[in-house]
């Protein structure tokens, strides 16, 4: 391993770098060194008018896509045939939408030379409030840094969606019962995705891979439309109900959130220099694995947003994701994830940009009722 | 079968709306073979023209006569070919026919009847070049399945026709034929012959004097032999609303391309480049984009060799808009040299025109200019070619003075080699 300030080796163990004497303890999520713009792959421009609202994505390796910017033919150089846009590589930009109510796009962005972001949804039944409706918005954001973490973050997201696909036990019948059932559920969710980034690691890897998790598990049930959010790291879940304040469901892992809780400004506490520095994560030298747990039974239309750090660098606030949501203008989750890909790009795209989407019509009879039970700490 | 490469030389980085992309493409044929083992394969045609007015004195009408029987002798067996004596109108000399195919394939006895003709060969009356232009066109639509037309053109005056009618000539064989266009001694027009030989992709020189005839008619002979590729197009693609500026070629020769447009598709156009031996030519493309923001990547053109319908290589000119300064302020080397070579072609051109027509202020810059420019750019041909024609007092800086007494030979070959170029270590 070598220090992430001044990239002298290490010593097996070391908090500190002999050679610059800064701590390394955060090393897997440290602020990642000044690309040179000039030696990375060149992303792909993003506009919220890259497709026509409502229609499919293509099925990732289906074929030949068109192009992401005119939907011309691309050549077989890579380029469109028609506008000359570089196309991404399926890793580098992949869309999915399951059924019509929920979608993600998972984007390199601007300044990384690859996607380190992952995504893995799954959907069945409506989401216009006829019941039935379930959705899983998985979301890992690979550390930057480190061995194939894009590789490791694609399967573990993969994994960690393939153990909800059924829905949530309902326990014995009491909530304590039904919360640790749930609990149990998600913690094998998150073993999944640790498996399979830790099968990824390659041998003797001085820098394994790692990465966040973050999943929204969206279902109708008797008691109302339940929101489960389980989180590791910085990737985030949000509920944006229509005309009303968003809230934050997932807690970060995160210097920046440890000082926001003592007291600092979250802006300030954001983009300082440990801002982005993480805590927790999933890969072979994880803390620990237990996922913070929240649950939340919604009423009202919004939008379920399931999102990596490289979209809510430029809108951490709740009321800035939902301008952005208001400025889109759309219920189409496609078209909703397009646009706020492109408004990250378009602030910068420092970082890779997943954005999950559900949209939800319900009018629920239920009234709210918010439950938070955060299994760790 | 000839294979061809081609190899881009640019600075892709473009600043903060930027806009204008330029690229060298240098583009190589290999395994081109002959006239008659490449895809030619024995359909290849040459017509030799001889200016036979009264003009043409004693020596000049023998070395003329001397370097035409010679350029026959290059003519590879089963080449078709025809020997056109030109003066107010043209008269086919060789073969002798006046219905039917107007032109016999090469061997040893067509080629000693074609040199008995021209050795007859005698000077008198005008020069009316349109009709020899026209007469050669009609000798190669009399062959059926010619792939590759070529001719030589030797005069030593200038065109004694009405106004027009020599321009109508030219376009009427542009693209149908090349020619390769000599002028003997000093009395002819370098614009004139320019203009022929520029239509119709070929050369154009200045043979001072007699004893030179030979071995430039040996030269072109052989050279037009050694072409086994008939006619290759260079294709441009330029993205959706880009607009090309220009497609040069820029060595050999400089060569602007950039009218000669023909529409493939609406994104792609195609610029005749003519017969190919095995060799190497520079080609300079602009390109204008619209910009895009820092960070992002996008094609600027697609340069593709095509034969008829096949494209054999392409080369992709990019633009990368990046906000580092040091990467976007450099210009290409490549870009840079044959940018400073085809400003000193325009140069010397214009500083010639000028100095002829009295304007000696004028000539000084444009003549200083090309001075410095071919300092800079390491063209020596045109350093020594220019200091026949002025005295230098300070070359980087480009000043100099026009010289009282020039040959009027070193004028008219400055001139003629003014679009030469020289390449530069890559």
């Amino acid at each position: 391993m070598n220090c992430p300030h001044c990239a002298e080796p290490l010593a097996d163990g070391a908090a500190f770098c002999e050679a610059c004497g800064k701590p390394v303890a955060a090393a897997p999520a440290a602020a990642p060194a000044p690309v040179d713009v000039s030696q990375e792959a060149s992303p792909f421009e993003m506009t919220a008018a890259t497709r026509a609202p409502g229609t499919r994505a293509a099925a990732v390796g289906g074929g030949p896509r068109p192009c992401l910017q005119c939907g011309a033919v691309v050549g077989p150089d890579g380029y469109c045939e028609s506008c000359g846009t570089k196309q991404p590589s399926e890793r580098d930009h992949f869309r999915e939408q399951p059924v019509p109510w929920v979608a993600g796009v998972c984007d390199r962005g601007i300044r990384h030379t690859r996607n380190e972001d992952a995504m893995a949804l799954h959907a069945t039944g409506q989401g216009g409030g006829q019941g039935g409706g379930r959705a899983v918005l998985v979301v890992l954001d690979g550390v930057s840094n480190t061995d194939d973490s894009h590789l490791a973050s694609l399967a573990g997201s993969k994994a960690a969606r393939d153990v909800l696909l059924t829905p949530l036990p309902a326990g014995m019948g009491t909530d304590e019962s039904r919360n640790a059932a749930v609990a149990r559920v998600f913690g094998e969710s998150v073993q999944a995705a640790q498996a399979a980034i830790v099968a990824l690691t390659p041998a003797g890897s001085t820098k394994p891979p790692s990465a966040t998790y973050v999943v929204a598990v969206l279902e109708d049930s008797p008691a109302g439309r339940r929101l489960h959010v389980a989180n590791i790291g910085d990737s985030r879940a949000y509920w944006l109900p229509d005309g009303q304040p968003g809230v934050q469901l997932s807690v970060d892992d995160s210097v920046a959130q440890a000082q926001i809780a003592a007291g600092m400004d979250r802006k300030a506490a954001e983009e300082g220099p440990q801002g982005h520095a993480i805590t927790r994560w999933l890969g072979i030298d994880a803390p620990d694995l237990v996922p913070h747990l929240t649950e939340t039974v919604l009423t009202g239309p919004g939008w379920v947003l399931v999102c990596s750090d490289g979209l809510w660098n430029y809108a951490s606030d709740p009321a800035r994701l939902v301008e952005q949501v208001a400025a889109a203008a759309t219920t189409d989750p496609m078209a909703l994830a397009v646009a706020l890909v492109g408004f990250a790009n378009g602030c910068g795209g420092m970082d890779n940009i997943t954005v999950a989407l559900a949209r939800v019509e319900q009018e629920a009879a239920h009234t709210e009722a918010t439950t938070e039970g955060d299994t760790h700490g | 079968m000839a294979e061809f490469t081609a190899t881009v030389y640019q600075n892709e980085f473009l600043p903060d709306g930027g806009t204008d992309v330029n690229a060298i493409v240098t583009v190589t044929c290999t395994g081109a073979g002959s006239v008659t083992s490449g895809s030619g394969s024995a359909t290849a045609g040459e017509v030799i023209i001889v200016d036979t007015s009264g003009s043409m004195g004693p020596a000049t009408m023998a070395a003329a006569r001397q370097a035409a029987m010679t350029a026959v002798g290059e003519i590879v067996d089963g080449v078709w070919f025809a020997v056109v004596a030109g003066s107010d109108r043209a008269m086919l000399a060789y073969p002798q026919v006046s219905a039917g195919p107007g032109m016999v394939q090469a061997n040893d006895e067509t080629r000693a009847e074609a040199q008995r003709a021209i050795d007859r060969f005698a000077g008198s009356g005008g020069t009316a070049m349109s009709t020899w232009l026209d007469l050669a066109g009609q000798l190669f639509g009399s062959i059926e399945g010619l792939t590759q037309r070529h001719a030589i053109l030797l005069t030593d005056g200038e065109n004694r026709e009405d106004a027009g009618k020599l321009d109508a000539a030219i376009q009427r064989a542009t693209g149908y034929f090349q020619c390769d266009c000599r002028g003997a001694g000093t009395d002819w027009q370098v614009e004139e012959l320019r203009r022929i030989s520029t239509a119709l992709l070929g050369t154009v020189d200045i043979i001072p004097s007699p004893d030179q005839m030979v071995a430039a008619f040996q030269q072109m002979m052989q050279a037009s032999m050694a072409c086994g590729v008939a006619d290759a197009q260079l294709r441009v693609w330029a993205p959706q609303g880009a607009q090309v500026l220009f497609v040069r070629q820029v060595a050999p020769t400089v060569e602007d391309l950039t009218a000669r447009r023909t529409a493939v598709n609406p994104l792609t156009g195609s610029y005749p480049t003519g017969a190919w031996s095995d060799e190497s030519r520079d080609y300079h493309v602009a390109v204008r984009v619209a910009a895009k923001a820092i960070g992002q990547e996008q094609l600027a053109a697609r340069v593709q060799v095509a034969i008829g319908d096949d494209v054999l290589t392409q080369a992709l000119v990019k633009a990368t808009w990046s906000g580092d300064s040091e990467l976007t302020a450099k210009i290409d080397q490549q870009v840079a040299h044959y940018t400073g070579q085809t400003e000193l072609a325009a140069m010397i051109q214009e500083g010639l025109a000028a100095k002829a027509a009295g304007d000696e202020a004028t000539a000084t810059t444009k003549l200083g200019r090309a001075v410095q420019l071919a300092a800079a750019t390491g063209n020596d041909e045109a350093t020594s070619k220019l200091r026949k024609v002025v005295d230098v007092e300070n070359e980087a800086e480009g000043t100099v003075k026009l010289k009282r007494t020039v040959d009027k030979a070193d004028e008219m070959a400055l001139d003629t080699a003014s679009t030469k170029t020289t390449r530069i270590k890559k």
